[in-house]
């Protein structure tokens, strides 16, 4: 997963890039793969909650997720997870820039 | 501060604080949702049957996507004290894409790429703090299927 957090004005724009194949399940059937996606993406910033998502096996394989969120300065850490159906997580953190 | 005192404050903090740090987790709230094969039917699972106006929403997206695995989608409004964003389509299987929780002073400006296997519409509604829905539609072309069509 790579995170990438920028300062610009008073709005910090992040842009979260999983690596995950995101196979819904009538794709798996024809693919011969079992259908796994990701369920959950949740980004911190300063032990607040800035962004929430709930997901479906209808986003993109490798998924970019864009967000802004205001109330966080330089060198503050954003960490970005994601969970899978499979309940797999991943968490990355990164200072904004 | 007497024990009994201390003991209750112990109790509101805890009662606090995973609702300040949890998400809310769509799938297991509203299963339904998920499952739901046409739009209206994803909407009310999520929103019941309250009144859906077309107004205050955009949705940027390509007019003609060529890779329908891929779509970029970006969802704005400027609604303030929004609770969720939900962004739906009836060109996959099942409507519903995703739906995100708007944190406290939250923007919403959300990015995303997602999947349609033909030419369809979205859909994106976003709720506001007194349970108004204001919805956008936009059709997209899609040349090459994704989602495995």
């Amino acid at each position: 997963m790579k995170v990438k957090a920028k300062l610009k004005g008073d709005v910090i724009k992040v842009k979260v890039l999983a690596k995950h194949a995101n196979v819904g399940p009538e794709e798996g059937e024809k693919k011969k793969v079992e259908a796994n996606f990701i369920t959950s993406v949740v980004a911190k910033c300063n032990d607040k909650v800035v962004y929430e998502l709930s997901g479906s096996g209808f986003i993109s394989k490798n998924p970019l997720f864009k967000f802004q969120f205001k109330g966080a300065k330089k060198g503050d850490k954003v960490e970005v997870t994601w969970t899978d159906l499979k309940g797999k997580t991943e968490t990355k953190a990164k200072a904004i820039k | 501060m007497n024990r009994r005192k201390f003991l209750g404050l112990g109790l509101a903090a805890a009662a606090l604080v995973p609702a300040a740090l949890n998400a809310t987790d769509f799938r297991t709230e509203k299963p339904d949702m998920w499952k739901a094969e046409k739009m209206e039917d994803a909407i009310k699972a999520i929103y019941g049957d309250a009144k859906v106006t077309e107004d205050k929403v955009s949705i940027k997206a390509p007019k003609l996507a060529e890779n329908g695995g891929a779509i970029p989608v970006f969802v704005k409004s400027d609604i303030e004290g929004a609770k969720t964003v939900a962004l739906f389509q009836d060109a996959n299987p099942r409507s519903a894409v995703a739906v995100w929780t708007v944190p406290e002073n939250g923007i919403i400006d959300y990015g995303i790429k997602i999947k349609m296997r033909k030419t369809g519409k979205l859909t994106a509604i976003v709720e506001d703090k007194d349970g108004n829905l204001f919805s956008k539609v936009l059709p997209v072309e899609v040349s090459i299927g994704g989602c495995g069509g």
